[in-house]
């Protein structure tokens, strides 16, 4: 049994000037207890519906949405102190201190100043929590925003964009954040567009596009999904290159003023081999790896969505 | 912000008050007093009434009397207006209470923080009901401190500048009831401001969408048609507030102990029942929506 178990959920929003927009059709996932699932997709995609689905925000208009076994519709109040969240942008009162903040959201649940002071550390905001929030960064915005999402102690996070609008820094400081929580055997539910970020940080990811689920899986699987690339080589000769590689039987492209061969980076020693004898000394080689990127665009271009 | 504000308006009214007024000299004082003499034997012989029957609402003429006929030295600050002028404040102290639910109401969906307390709590009616809860605490709270100081700030004045000659013993008493009946009528207020702010999601919407109600829509359909009076909720508030019911000034006058009176048009019971209807009814409305829409 899943965490978060979603059965054929579809959401419609009525347009203002008429018409209909499908936000999730038909959307079936499941995400296994423990570590980082990502969620991904497109701006549109209906990821943020289907958090608002799940966190009982928005009203399906068919399919069942289960958290902790539990039915969403029915039985949300009973699981919903096991659940943190931040659905966009963390909304806070901009003049409360980021403390008085998360004050008010304890009360709701029986948290006390120990839980708030253990939270402020976790996210390293205790030197700026007397501070009104509206002095704050977006980055600490943000942080304060995990630190209301974990003053529950939930064994389930679900994190809409969490590094958006953050610098280089604060996405760094996000994602360790997100990886040491599923590390603590949490299950953190992750939606994101920065690929990069969720390769690095989750364990399974689903792709999403026009509110469908494209793939989902481990990482390494999902990447394996992905055609493969063979291995990428610079020589001082291209052409030269081409020649001494299709001689040992490879294939290589030039892209871009660099080898391109279609061999299995466990092959790496042929490619080097048939240089070598040819009298061409590669200054770089290295597999071209494929990246979550790379997977999510294919995935998608079927969809019109990759560019 | 509101209440300082309030608290502003207070000291600087009570302080022009003042200034305009000054405390009566001893010769005001015993001119008063003759007169009051004078008037009060004039009623004693029923010449103040149509006939030698008290009111309705005093037990005998003697007391009937000593009210009518209280001697009323010239001051501008007298201790005996003071239920007066904290029921003519009630304007002000009830839209106070509607501006501080229409923020109460729309601050978390201005601030987007809805969504937030919704995934803390996502029993929506509970949230509303324990939100108009908190309306009539505070509202009832901050309009019945800021009377209090009122009430007390007309007193420092009436000592300093004023007189407290002529003044019914139970003066204060009557003051405070009208405090009250206002806080009762600014908390009511308060509701439907709660749930406007609600259904429309913004504090702005409230505020507008309220006072466009009462001031244009109640003050039209009033002046065309003033037979429908005792259906609206400002005409409710001011009977609650005043005491004084609304007449029907096209019905048949009657006379009660040689007093003419109009048949009544809105009574202070029914006022009440009235402001009840539009409280529950906009609550129930706002219960409702809040419960069915999506929050996105």
């Amino acid at each position: 049994m899943g965490v978060i178990e979603i059965e054929g959920l579809r959401k419609e929003f009525r347009r203002l000037r008429g018409g209909r927009t499908v936000a999730v059709a038909g959307l079936d996932l499941e995400v296994p207890e423990g570590g980082v699932f990502g969620f991904l997709g497109p701006n549109g995609a209906g990821k943020t519906t289907t958090i608002r689905c799940l966190l009982g925000l928005v009203r399906p208009d068919s399919g069942d949405v289960r958290l902790l076994g539990t039915d969403v519709t029915r039985g949300l109040p009973h699981v919903i102190g096991k659940v943190g969240s931040i659905v966009e942008q963390p909304a806070l009162f901009p003049r409360f201190s980021g403390r008085r903040n998360l004050e008010i959201l304890g009360r709701i649940d029986g948290r006390g100043a120990r839980e708030i002071d253990m939270v402020l550390q976790r996210v390293g905001l205790m030197e700026r929590a007397k501070d009104l929030v509206k002095t704050y960064s977006l980055g600490m915005k943000q942080r304060l925003g995990i630190a209301a999402a974990l003053l529950k102690d939930p064994s389930v996070l679900v994190l809409d964009e969490p590094a958006n609008g953050l610098d280089p820094a604060g996405i760094v400081e996000v994602r360790e954040l997100i990886r040491s929580l599923g590390d603590e055997g949490r299950t953190v539910f992750v939606s994101s567009h920065i690929l990069s970020e969720v390769q690095q940080t989750a364990d399974r990811v689903a792709i999403l596009a026009r509110g469908r689920l494209i793939k989902a899986g481990p990482v390494h699987e999902v990447l394996a999904a992905g055609r493969a690339r063979g291995m990428l080589v610079r020589v001082s000769d291209p052409d030269a290159g081409v020649r001494a590689l299709a001689a040992a039987d490879l294939d290589a492209t030039i892209d871009g003023g660099v080898l391109r061969v279609d061999v299995q980076p466990a092959d790496g020693e042929r490619v080097s081999r048939a240089l070598v004898a040819a009298d061409l000394y590669p200054s770089e080689l290295r597999a071209d790896e494929v990246d979550l990127e790379t997977v999510f665009l294919e995935l998608t271009k079927d969809e019109g969505l990759a560019p | 912000m509101l209440f300082v504000a309030g608290v502003i308006l207070i000291v600087v009214a009570m302080v022009i008050a003042a200034a305009n007024s000054h405390k009566p000299s001893p010769d005001d004082v015993a001119r008063a007093e003759a007169f009051s003499q004078q008037q009060f034997a004039r009623c004693m012989q029923g010449r103040f009434l149509a006939s030698k029957e008290p009111p309705p609402d005093f037990a005998t003429l003697e007391e009937f009397c000593r009210v009518a006929a209280a001697p009323a030295p010239a001051a501008n600050m007298r201790l005996s207006d003071l239920a007066l002028v904290t029921e003519h404040t009630g304007t002000f102290t009830i839209l106070l209470g509607v501006a501080i639910a229409a923020s109460l109401g729309g601050a978390d969906w201005t601030a987007g923080t809805m969504t937030t307390l919704l995934t803390w709590e996502p029993r929506r009616i509970r949230v509303l009901l324990t939100r108009a809860l908190v309306v009539v605490v505070v509202v009832s709270a901050v309009t019945i401190v800021l009377q209090a100081l009122l009430i007390g700030a007309f007193g420092v004045g009436v000592a300093l500048r004023g007189t407290s000659l002529g003044t019914p013993p139970d003066e204060v008493r009557h003051a405070f009831e009208a405090a009250f009946r206002i806080s009762a009528v600014a908390a009511a207020f308060g509701l439907v401001a709660l749930a406007i702010a609600t259904v429309g999601r913004s504090t702005v919407a409230a505020l507008g969408v309220l006072f466009g109600y009462l001031v244009l829509f109640e003050g039209v359909i009033a002046g065309f048609r003033p037979s429908i009076q005792d259906r609206l909720l400002v005409r409710a508030g001011s009977v609650i507030v005043g005491q004084q019911p609304i007449y029907d000034m096209s019905g048949e006058t009657s006379f009660v102990t040689g007093v003419s009176q109009q048949p009544i048009l809105l009574g202070i019971h029914e006022a009440w029942v009235v402001l009840a209807f539009y409280v529950l009814a906009l609550v129930g409305l706002a219960l409702l929506v809040f419960r069915a829409r999506d929050v996105n």
